[in-house]
């Protein structure tokens, strides 16, 4: 794929009660974010399990988005701290493997932040755009090259 | 036979004789001279085991092996374990998790003077510095003085892979996941992961293919980490249990590293302090 026509599949983990509103704001708001996003909605940021964004990569996501409520705002009290330390470990990690740090991005937008919300998917799926696929990504299968014997015939 | 396995026998004979455990887990040699592990149930059969620096095994691994009664109506059966001081870090990983009782596991500690693979000195125990387990029931002294490692940087080689750029640290993982075969030995040698069903064998949800492919062996190996985030006691025993000779301790080691910097915890310093995963401090902000 050249990379001008190159784009990014970014699969984005919504919380339900804060980020997922805050989407739903900005469509209602009419404001403009790239269609690359594929929004997954989840009951809590708590809930993605990281091993979500390593399937998303294995599947050939070129970047990863995790958004969820406030701290102090989470809809079950506690699930954003758990993903919080969850994130914190799972970046650092995924980076030392050697993935650029910028295709996960984990952020908290609330209900009311339909603007953020817009702001930071066009961000991200610039910065997704300018790094190029993922290299996670699974090469397709070359064809298979006949034997000049083969051609001849 | 060395005075440290004249201990570990009589200790052994002890135990089995007067009826506190059933089994003893402990390490032998096999006719091949390899060191494996060794489950003694008779006091006559004690002269088996053995200790010395090829014990490079996680014996607390095989503790799972008797969680549950042999049949309804009976006791879990008691065991002694032999452990060095890295493996008695995951007894105290197991009662927290509430996997074992601490009653039911006599621990016989070692002091432990570093143990190799193939004649080298592993890496692991050429940076520790832990020589008495955190938990014992017996102590096994060491006859010999330890000539303690040189005071070196624990992370030293994590540290020199961070300065790379993403490109160079992908190339360094594909060329080594490239030859994982999947055997999930590493798995099976780690006495922190003991679920029923691992993901990588799950079907229903179906997370990964069996497929040999590099992002299937990245995510299996990124998961594998991960779910040892905070848990892992650094016994190593999932490298030296990997055929493919995949620098697996790497990984484990970047965690730990973190761990100690953003939470400042150590596994099994004691068994009711919780992991930071399984926790959470409601003032902090992290960098996610």
């Amino acid at each position: 794929m050249a990379e001008d026509t190159f784009e990014p599949k970014i699969v984005g983990f919504l919380c339900n009660w804060c980020s997922y509103a805050g989407a739903d704001l900005a469509g209602t708001s009419r404001m403009r974010y790239p269609q690359n996003l594929r929004i997954i909605r989840v009951p809590c940021s708590g809930r993605v399990d990281p091993l979500f964004v390593l399937k998303a990569f294995q599947d050939g996501a070129d970047g990863v988005m995790v958004l969820g409520c406030h701290p102090g705002d989470c809809h079950y009290q506690q699930g954003n701290y758990f993903a919080q330390r969850r994130y914190a470990l799972m970046h650092r990690l995924l980076e030392f493997t050697g993935l650029e740090p910028d295709r996960l991005f984990v952020e908290w937008v609330s209900a009311s932040e339909g603007k953020k919300f817009a702001d930071v998917t066009t961000a991200f799926t610039d910065r997704i755009r300018s790094i190029g696929p993922s290299p996670l990504k699974r090469q397709p299968a070359a064809a298979p090259v006949l034997a000049a014997q083969e051609v001849t015939q | 036979m060395t005075t440290m396995e004249r201990q570990i026998r009589s200790a052994a004979q002890q135990l089995l004789a007067n009826g506190q455990v059933s089994c003893v887990i402990g390490y032998e040699r096999s006719p091949r001279g390899n060191v494996r592990p060794a489950f003694v149930y008779q006091a006559g059969d004690v002269d088996r085991l053995v200790w010395d620096c090829d014990c490079n095994l996680d014996l607390v691994t095989y503790v799972h092996n008797f969680k549950t009664p042999p049949r309804r109506g009976v006791p879990v059966p008691k065991v002694a374990i032999v452990v060095r001081p890295c493996d008695a870090r995951a007894i105290n990983l197991l009662i927290y998790e509430q996997q074992i009782k601490r009653e039911n596991v006599q621990v016989i500690g070692v002091t432990c003077t570093g143990t190799e693979v193939r004649g080298q000195q592993r890496l692991a125990c050429s940076l520790c510095h832990e020589r008495v387990p955190v938990v014992y029931d017996v102590l096994i002294e060491s006859d010999v003085e330890p000539d303690l490692p040189v005071a070196q940087e624990e992370y030293a080689d994590i540290g020199e892979m961070e300065n790379w750029t993403p490109a160079q640290r992908l190339e360094y993982w594909t060329h080594e996941f490239d030859r994982c075969i999947r055997c999930y030995a590493c798995r099976q040698a780690c006495p922190g992961c003991y679920c029923f069903e691992c993901v990588a064998e799950q079907v229903d949800p179906h997370w990964t293919s069996i497929a040999l492919e590099l992002p299937e062996k990245h995510f299996f190996h990124v998961m594998r980490a991960f779910h040892l985030a905070g848990r892992c006691v650094a016994c190593d025993a999932c490298e030296a249990a990997c055929p493919m000779d995949i620098p697996l301790s790497k990984l484990n080691r970047k965690l730990a590293k973190e761990v100690e910097a953003l939470f400042g915890y150590r596994t099994g310093d004691d068994p009711r302090t919780a992991p930071p995963l399984a926790t959470f401090s409601p003032d902090e902000r992290l960098r996610m």
